[in-house]
């Protein structure tokens, strides 16, 4: 698979702090790639290195196959950016603010007032296009940030958290927009806290802490890394200290909490691990209602691999 | 031009402001050209004279009262002592004469009688007394030359009647071009004003830090953006002179056309381009849109009355203008009052003209300088 951008021992310093540390990784041509990690973790500092935005100290990054640097315009003219912060102008519509960003690098006139269009279809705006930005709810101006930034039809995206914020009638607008984008061929980057969005939108994922990978792979692989199979959680309104004892030592489990009328049972490995808490619980007369199983999450992975949660 | 279409979007959306401080200068330009009383037609004042005369029907006491008539306003107040002393401190008159018993007589004989005379003090006053001196003077002289006194009268009378002619060998539209230093002078601010506040408020649109991170991405190169932002500026500051340059023409007249008002005109281009200068020193120092009008007020208000752009010069105490000597304004303002005194257009006279216009320039310099300083700085 054709790599688009190839990071190699990219590090960066901020005086004696190591904002990234030995970084290499690749982004294969067409895919989501998924960039997870809690606040400081290198994310935004890996991108803006990639961008030329941030000097490095070392390593070597490579976009369509040629070293990216400030001044390369060719390769820029391809990349697309959708940064965390909403950056447009107050004074302009939307129309304009799309139009004036793609304009940096579309300069025919017609062909930029059809992907201004296209954009402005694509994120859902066509009813607010004589809107100001201040006229406009959060949602709807993480979208008009979206369409700044990818208005040019670039081959390369990079979305840097861009639904923080944004109600879910938005949110689905922009993750519907992300895959569009996909399915048209375009490469994206895509750095969230919401492992719900990199579990449905991306193909592969990195997880980033202090600096350094700690963990890459599709998210079903990434769960294969968690050190447990299911949690179950009954509600279950009073259970004895003995019966408690008696559910750890049933096969595969690993940890029993009770707690707030609810019991969590963690088990490592195995098959069968529900009916065999179901089958306990009916031979003891213990009353039930409801009984939840989840697999786990890749903040369960997360949790796991650094002890802390993604959104610390 | 993709950044010169979108700064004239933003500049549309503001227009406002730039209309606002035209409105201005055009207002108070109007307002003093109308009320402009520097011209130089000169009428005669007439002081206002009392005369108490006590002296016997004498033919030059008649004559004296008579050459007082006609070149004053003679008042008649009641005769008495207090009277007199309160028309003159209502300055009902400036000038009481006392013309005692016998003057005429005396005088005749050579006795060089007295006069008594009260006076306010005031110029009106001084005038009523050059009157009496010039007229006496005048028969003095005559005294001696003659001794009849149907004789002495008519040659006091042919010599009194001789008016001086005043003739002004200059050829200075004095009264049209004091108007067109006063709006040029007015200019300061609205020039000031505008270009401060729009240039400012464009760079802290363009450069703001996450609109300016996507230009940074972008596949335009960063010099060619700055280019054009400063093209855009450069052009807004050369339109809004221009705009002034045809309202002068408009509310002054053909002065400006003259040598005189083509200098006036330079004057304000080379000031237009050290304001311009300024503003992008500050645009590139303050990022904060609020603090524009702050900015603006501070700027622009604060060195046009430092440096007598709505106050005359010669009004402001000397502290103030040894401050306005740091400003650019002071020099445009400065230049602007030389070149409305400028009679003979010479090396000379244009030698203090040019130097002002070359502080204007230096401080452009030295702004330019300042804001590459800022911007390195920044984008380290």
């Amino acid at each position: 698979m054709k790599n688009i951008i190839e990071v190699k021992n990219l590090t960066k310093e901020y005086k004696n702090l190591k904002a990234i540390d030995d970084l290499s990784f690749e982004v294969h041509e067409g895919e989501i790639l998924g960039l997870l990690g809690p606040n400081g973790s290198g994310k935004s500092t890996t991108i803006n290195c990639i961008l030329s935005l941030l000097k490095f100290e070392k390593g070597t990054i490579q976009i369509f196959g040629r070293p990216m640097a400030p001044n390369a315009y060719d390769t820029k003219r391809e990349i697309g950016v959708v940064f965390q912060d909403v950056a447009v102008f107050e004074e302009l519509t939307v129309e304009e603010n799309i139009d004036y960003f793609c304009g940096l690098y579309v300069n025919d006139k017609s062909l930029r007032k059809q992907y201004v269009t296209d954009a402005i279809e694509l994120v859902g705006l066509n009813e607010f296009k004589k809107f100001y930005p201040k006229q406009l709810s959060g949602g709807l101006l993480r979208r008009l940030n979206i369409a700044c930034g990818i208005a040019h039809k670039p081959k390369l995206i990079f979305l840097d958290e861009p639904t923080v914020a944004v109600d879910p009638q938005s949110r689905n607008n922009i993750l519907d927009g992300i895959e569009q984008l996909r399915e048209k061929g375009a490469t994206i980057i895509y750095t969230t806290h919401y492992m719900e969005e990199v579990e449905i939108l991306c193909d592969r994922v990195i997880i980033l802490d202090k600096g350094k990978v700690i963990a890459s792979g599709s998210p079903e692989e990434l769960k294969e890394l968690a050190n447990m199979e299911e949690k179950v959680s009954v509600e279950i309104e009073t259970i004895t200290e003995k019966q408690l004892e008696e559910i750890k030592k049933l096969k595969n489990v690993d940890e029993v909490h009770y707690h707030n009328q609810n019991l969590i049972v963690i088990y490592k490995k195995g098959k069968n691990n529900l009916i065999t808490l179901i089958d306990y619980l009916g031979k003891e007369r213990v009353l039930y209602d409801k009984i939840y199983s989840e697999r786990p999450t890749l903040n369960d992975v997360f949790l796991e691999l650094t002890g802390k949660e993604l959104r610390d | 031009m993709t950044v010169f279409k979108t700064y004239l979007k933003i500049l549309n959306k503001n227009k406002f402001l730039v209309i606002l401080y035209t409105v201005i200068l055009v207002f108070f330009a109007a307002f003093n050209i109308e009320n402009n009383d520097n011209g130089t037609n000169f009428v005669a004042e007439k002081p206002d004279i009392l005369i108490v005369n006590q002296d016997e029907d004498n033919d030059i006491t008649s004559h004296f009262i008579q050459y007082i008539e006609k070149n004053s306003t003679v008042k008649k107040v009641k005769e008495t002592e207090e009277a007199h002393n309160d028309a003159l401190f209502y300055r009902d008159v400036n000038y009481i004469i006392y013309i005692p018993k016998n003057f005429g007589n005396d005088f005749l004989e050579g006795k060089n009688p007295k006069l008594e005379i009260k006076s306010t003090g005031d110029y009106q006053a001084s005038l009523a007394e050059i009157l009496v001196n010039r007229y006496w003077n005048v028969a003095n002289i005559y005294r001696n030359v003659t001794e009849e006194e149907e004789q002495l009268l008519t040659l006091i009378n042919t010599t009194l009647e001789k008016d001086t002619i005043v003739e002004v060998t200059s050829k200075l539209d004095t009264e049209s071009f004091s108007k067109a230093t006063m709006f040029y002078n007015f200019a300061n601010y609205s020039i000031l004003a505008g270009c401060v506040f729009i240039i400012c408020f464009m760079i802290s649109s363009f450069q703001e830090k996450k609109v300016k991170s996507r230009i940074m991405v972008s596949s335009m190169e960063y010099r060619k953006f700055n280019r054009q932002l400063l093209l855009s500026n450069g052009l807004f500051a050369f339109a809004l002179w221009l705009c002034y340059v045809i309202l002068s023409i408009v509310l002054v007249g053909n002065v400006m056309l003259t040598s005189r008002g083509l200098f006036l005109i330079l004057n304000s281009f080379i000031f237009t381009c050290s304001a311009l200068t300024l503003a992008l020193l500050i645009g590139n120092l303050v990022h904060n849109k609020e603090a524009m009008n702050g900015i603006v007020n501070v700027i622009a208000l604060g060195s046009s009355f430092l440096c007598g752009a709505f106050v005359p010069t010669q009004f402001l105490p000397d502290f103030v203008l040894k401050i306005a000597h740091i400003l650019p304004s002071y020099y445009y303002i400065y230049n602007n009052e030389l070149i409305a005194s400028l009679e003979h257009i010479d090396l000379e006279n244009l030698q203090p003209i040019f130097i002002n216009m070359g502080m204007l320039l230096l401080f452009a310099f030295i702004f330019i300088v300042i804001t590459n300083i800022v911007t390195k700085r920044k984008n380290r």
